[in-house]
């Protein structure tokens, strides 16, 4: 009885989940009529699967708009702001949970909250000062302007994660490598970070999700000549564009992230947590 | 193999003004070339401050630290060539055992074909030889615990060997072999090796001296034997020994020592001590049952006894002072509730004040 309800549950909650991307990827393949006349649900039985709505968002004779620039830039800014972030928010987070640092009363918890701190604020009140401190540095609709912008938001979200994670892995490791002959910085690399593999991993995953799927920041910084993703897709809202096409380009545009989970999922599941000790 | 000097050497970990709550009190110590000592105390009482204070991974609050004649004071770890066992086996998660060994040749730039000679070398003394491929995570406790002594071996340039309580977490028939094990490399190594445990056994199979830490002090310092059979204090008479050593109040009357109404001859008798609170301290192992009385001889009543192995621990009590006694098992027990127990006068050491008189 129990498996039943917890099958029937588990179904449901799926097809609640599920429903609206399925709907999304077999909107993306049907023609006009099977949008205009009534909804259809499924492909091959109810209407004959064409590549309409994708061939209009790719290069090509029958193209609307070109997605594939767009998907280059999301894709340098996020692994862009990524790399950074998870460059020197891990080797922060190394040092607020290795070494004591201060000034007056002010100690290793207030600075990791200063970073917390940094997405605290809500995104709105930061896109004018942003804005004036780019045009200053004529950084605005540029790549690495945006980047820049984005690591702020992705770096705190590394050192809150990484610190833990690497509390929760014995001194006694860097020590020991100490008296061995590093000196603090080799024995962060040789000996922590390759057992840092899975925090990494998880630091970096949540990066790319919040990089990748940015708008505010990518929509008020940036026009023509750094066009993201997700704010191409958006202008195609803008627009009178018919459904297939922008269900094409919503599946389009979450593609890179579904397979990046894929990834990372299997390698999460294989890399073993816990300490080096007992 | 260095002569670590301790000069004037405290630790607080808090910063605190009054020394009297610091974790390390300032102390001044010598530790000679190619000796074992071995740290001896409850927990909290400062050897491991003492340990990392030694190894750089604390720098100290006060005072100067020497090897042999040079000042490491504000050297940092990496350049103090000290080789530390942690009480848990601390392997490199990542790396294979061979790797694990080779670490800390790697740190200081061998050529490769020299690295493998001497892990391998190392790994013949610790008979791993055959585990030099394997992934250092899949080992047992006490294999990744010959591991961390390992890289410490390998090196040609340790100062000194530290070990924190390093088989802790081993179980007992490993303990034995590990234990021999170290001692083995110890006398081919000829190295400075300090040894902290709470484990009296332990240091005393180890160890050329003990010294016994008590709130961030060193209470006495001595040889195995020294520590034993002449405790300069009741702390000390109590923590070294099993059971721990007997104390009985006294009374000094005109130059003599008075438990209750029975005279206690003492051999090394410090004339007269009146108005202070004495006690007369004696181990169980020298306190035996007398058929009559006699001099020294005090009347006891038997409470109990425990067996341990082949001795036997009575339980008594004389004049509300419990005294036990340790004899061996084959001697029996006493068929009498009322027992003469005999305390030989040249194992008897008068404390005052919890010190030794």
């Amino acid at each position: 009885m129990y498996k039943v309800l917890k099958a029937t549950f588990i179904t449901i909650w799926s097809l609640f989940v599920l429903f609206p991307i399925m709907w999304a990827i077999t909107t993306s393949f049907k023609p006009e009529a099977a949008v205009v006349n009534g909804a259809t649900f499924i492909p091959w039985l109810e209407f004959q699967p064409v590549l309409t709505g994708w061939k209009a968002i790719l290069p090509g004779p029958d193209s609307l708009t070109n997605l594939l620039t767009p998907t280059l830039n999301s894709f340098i800014v996020t692994a862009g702001a990524t790399a950074i972030s998870v460059a020197f928010g891990s080797l922060a987070a190394y040092g607020l949970s290795r070494f004591t640092y201060g000034w007056k009363k002010y100690s290793n918890a207030d600075i990791i909250f200063f970073f917390v701190s940094q997405r605290i604020m809500p995104p709105v009140v930061l896109a004018i000062p942003f804005f004036l401190v780019l045009k200053q540095l004529r950084l605005l609709d540029t790549h690495l302007g945006l980047i820049l912008v984005l690591t702020s938001g992705l770096m705190p979200i590394v050192v809150w994660l990484m610190v833990d994670f690497f509390n929760a892995l014995p001194r006694e490791i860097d020590e020991m490598a100490m008296l061995e002959g590093c000196n603090p910085i080799q024995a962060f690399f040789r000996t922590i970070l390759p057992l840092s593999k899975p925090g990494l991993t998880v630091a970096g995953m949540f990066c790319v999700i919040f990089g990748w799927n940015d708008i505010f920041f990518a929509l008020t910084l940036t026009a023509t000549k750094v066009l993201t993703l997700p704010v191409a897709v958006i202008a195609l809202n803008g627009t009178v564009t018919p459904y297939w096409i922008l269900a094409a380009s919503t599946v389009f545009s979450i593609i890179p992230l579904v397979g990046l989970a894929f990834v990372i999922e299997r390698f999460l599941s294989r890399g073993s947590l816990g300490g080096a000790v007992r | 193999m260095a002569k670590i000097t301790l000069s004037n050497i405290g630790h607080s970990y808090n910063k605190d003004k009054d020394q009297s709550t610091w974790a390390l009190k300032p102390i001044d110590m010598v530790w000679e070339s190619g000796k074992t000592y071995a740290l001896l105390g409850p927990s909290g009482c400062g050897k491991t401050t003492i340990l990392n204070t030694i190894s750089g991974l604390i720098t100290p609050h006060q005072g100067r630290l020497l090897f042999d004649d040079k000042d490491v004071t504000d050297i940092p770890t990496a350049q103090r060539n000290i080789a530390q066992v942690f009480q848990f086996p601390t392997i490199y998660r990542s790396m294979s055992v061979f790797e694990n060994l080779s670490f800390p040749l790697v740190c200081r730039g061998w050529k490769a074909d020299k690295i493998k000679a001497r892990v391998h070398e190392i790994a013949e003394i610790l008979d791993i030889t055959d585990k030099l491929g394997r992934s250092a995570v899949k080992l047992g406790a006490d294999e990744k615990q010959l591991i961390s002594l390992g890289r410490g071996l390998v090196r040609d340039d340790v100062s000194a060997l530290l070990m924190d309580e390093p088989l802790t977490v081993i179980d007992p028939q490993s303990k034995f072999e590990l234990r021999k094990k170290i001692k083995a490399i110890n006398k081919i190594n000829n190295l400075t090796v300090i040894y902290v445990t709470h484990d009296q056994y332990e240091a005393m199979t180890f160890a050329d001296e003990l010294l016994v830490m008590s709130f961030g002090e060193v209470i006495q310092r001595g040889t195995p034997e020294q520590l034993f059979e002449k405790p300069n204090s009741k702390y000390v008479g109590n923590f070294i020994g099993s059971p721990a050593m007997n104390f009985l109040p006294v009374e000094s009357r005109s130059g003599e020592m008075f438990f209750g109404s029975t005279k206690l001859q003492v051999k090394d008798s410090k004339g007269d001590l009146k108005g202070k609170a004495l006690e007369v301290g004696i181990r169980p192992e020298y306190v035996s049952v007398a058929s009559a009385p006699g001099e020294n001889v005090l009347e006891a009543d038997l409470l109990g006894h425990d067996d341990l192995g082949s001795v036997r621990v009575l339980k008594c009590i004389s004049g509300g002072a419990p005294i036990s006694v340790k004899i061996p098992r084959s001697q029996g027990i006493p068929a009498s509730k009322k027992l003469h127990l005999k305390l030989p006068s040249e194992k008897l050491w008068v404390y005052q004040d919890g010190n030794l008189a």
